[in-house]
């Protein structure tokens, strides 16, 4: 994927219509959700569930496998009911208008689902018709996409051939083929190789600063990170924690973890540590029998800044031949581990 | 790259196309389909062409032998009747693409994309099942042309025109019937089912009793007047179109995606 500056004015979204519906101008594609249930039987796959994703935002959703991501997208994107709660996308309420839903809005999965007896430009042919497209629309958005996504060459080639990468950068195209103002990317780059998972990344990014709101499922915690606006953790149906990914991390634990090194053994660190103000006792592991003379030590503290030159001050008078001081802060992962293993309430 | 935006729609005009043109749209791209499978193309050509000549050779042929004059008319009776036979079995073909449509496309997750379409539920459920009836209906039709070629060729014109013109095509209508209902079977068992071999199974045991009930009105029907057998056809396809609208009426996408 080449030209992303272009392209961004390629995908942005038009002031369009709502096809006549109601005759509303629609500009965006606002998600919101509101006490979304889902219940299969006596299994509750989403329970209580609200969201918000504005326009030109993303929102990603992170949990174990079966904790409730794919079923929050198929009911966002109206394939599957509600059992309880309201949402509405791109201005059209999921209960009463759900083809307008449909019309409006994207969805891409980790299995590309493609007829792979068909060329590309005929399986994007096939579904700009079904989303209403004019013929002379379809054949230029086609030419754009096929240019997009480099699949020009292989326009004349049955899909079934296909690479995985090429498969899914198929399926982003049929995703885009109508220009929807939401989009759902339900682990998009999963089996790719890592130069195809960034092109589809880069995409990503792109499609959010064209203005449209996106919901991405994902289990990479980095890419989730990288790309998204707000985090939600899913746990059993229900969201466990949500917000900024800086948020999360500060709202969870505000404290650094410091990790000091010594080149020879130094047992004097444990009672310099313990009289340094700003570090609290119990912040520094309990000393194990036989473990005083290992040459390393930690700690957390909220104030780095602060205490860390105190403390390497101190044990370079008192003697330490210290290596290395490494600072990590709490990751995604950390809250994501919290979240999903925190006891059910 | 230079692009220009899709023009905004304007008001009144309609997003997205009618419930007959979606309908034409998935009919056609699942009947495509389904003619490029190869599969597809193996067993076709197997019901198609090897066992007309087959039916041709041992079966026709040795009675066309060994009976005299007077028995032309039992022998077009006969040859009439494998038409029917001839036909059914690629037409029975539907039952499998049916299959295919729905719960196969889930396997593979080619169908969430339309699900996620605007669609209507009438249209997709309508398009998977005339998508399934037209390769079968194309593969029937050369089966009886193979099965009529081959005793053309191999009996001559004479043993073509002892057919009894009205039981012959009485007998072709019901090939349609059997494609469609099927079809219609297969595409609601499809969706509510997980597996492709489930859907095929399931729908097999459901349709095939009706294919043995069918031959068994062909053999009934060598003893009616023309009009009882367009009558006859005529309320078969009639329920069978009757099945379809109801079907696609009160199917809902639902179906499909809520089976964990």
């Amino acid at each position: 994927m080449t030209n992303l500056a272009i392209v961004i004015d390629c995908l942005r979204l038009k002031d369009r219509r709502d096809g006549g519906r109601s005759g509303r101008v629609m500009i965006a594609g606002m998600i919101e959700a509101e006490g979304l249930v889902r219940r299969f039987g006596n299994f509750v796959a989403v329970d209580d569930v609200s969201l918000r994703v504005p326009d030109g935002t993303i929102l990603a959703l992170l949990g174990p496998n079966g904790a409730g991501k794919t079923t929050i997208v198929r009911l966002l994107t109206g394939v599957l009911g509600l059992t309880a709660g309201r949402a509405t996308v791109a201005g059209h309420d999921i209960r009463s208008n759900p083809a307008a839903v449909r019309a409006h809005v994207g969805l891409v999965t980790d299995v590309p689902g493609l007829h792979e007896q068909m060329t590309v430009p005929a399986y994007l042919d096939f579904f700009g018709s079904v989303y209403g497209m004019a013929r002379d629309a379809r054949a230029r958005r086609i030419d754009e996409l096929l240019a997009f996504f480099e699949l020009e060459t292989h326009r004349k080639d049955r899909m079934v051939g296909f690479s995985k990468g090429m498969k899914q950068k198929v399926a982003l195209a049929r995703a885009l083929i109508h220009e929807p103002a939401a989009l759902f990317l339900d682990e998009p780059t999963s089996g790719l190789d890592p130069l195809g998972a960034r092109s589809v990344r880069e995409l990503i990014l792109t499609l959010k600063h064209s203005s449209r709101s996106i919901i991405l499922c994902t289990h990479d915690l980095d890419e989730a990170e990288r790309l998204s606006d707000e985090v939600a953790i899913l746990r059993r149906g229900k969201i466990a924690a949500v917000g900024e990914p800086g948020t999360l991390r500060a709202a969870g634990s505000p404290e650094t973890t410091v990790q000091i090194s010594f080149a020879t053994p130094f047992p004097a660190a444990r009672a310099i540590l313990q009289a340094t103000p700003g570090i609290e006792p119990s912040a520094i592991p309990a000393a194990q029998p036989g473990t005083e003379s290992l040459t390393s030590i930690e700690y957390q503290t909220r104030d780095p800044s602060d205490v860390n030159p105190q403390v390497i001050a101190q044990l370079a008078a008192a003697g330490a031949r210290i290596v290395s001081v490494t600072c990590a802060v709490r990751s995604l992962e950390d809250v994501y581990a919290a979240a999903v293993a925190a006891p059910a309430g | 790259m230079t692009v220009e935006p899709i023009p905004a729609r304007g008001p009144g005009e309609v997003a997205w196309p009618g419930d007959l043109r979606t309908t034409w749209l998935i009919a056609r791209r699942g009947a495509i389909e389904s003619l490029r499978d190869h599969l597809t193309q193996g067993v076709s050509v197997v019901f198609s062409l090897a066992i007309p000549l087959f039916i041709v050779m041992m079966v026709v042929r040795p009675l066309v032998r060994q009976s005299g004059a007077e028995g032309a008319g039992a022998v077009g009776t006969v040859i009439a009747s494998y038409l029917l036979i001839v036909g059914l079995m690629p037409s029975s073909g539907s039952i499998g693409i049916a299959a295919g449509m729905f719960a196969g496309e889930k396997e593979q997750g080619s169908l969430l994309p339309l699900l996620a379409s605007p669609a209507s539920n009438r249209a997709i459920f309508a398009g998977k099942v005339l998508g399934a009836v037209i390769p079968a209906l194309l593969y029937a039709a050369l089966a009886d042309t193979t099965y009529l070629a081959e005793i053309w060729l191999v009996l001559g014109a004479r043993t073509l025109r002892l057919l009894p013109l009205a039981l012959s095509i009485a007998l072709m209508a019901l090939v349609p019937a059997n494609a469609v209902l099927g079809a219609t079977v297969a595409s609601l068992v499809s969706s509510r089912v997980r597996t492709y071999q489930t859907a095929q199974m399931l729908s097999g045991l459901a349709v095939f009793p009706v294919s043995g009930i069918l031959i068994g009105l062909a053999i009934q029907m060598q003893r009616w007047s023309s009009a009882y057998l367009f009558v006859a056809v005529a309320v078969l396809v009639a329920l069978d179109a009757l099945l379809l609208v109801i079907s696609a009426a009160t199917w809902r996408r639902e179906e499909v995606m809520a089976r964990r």
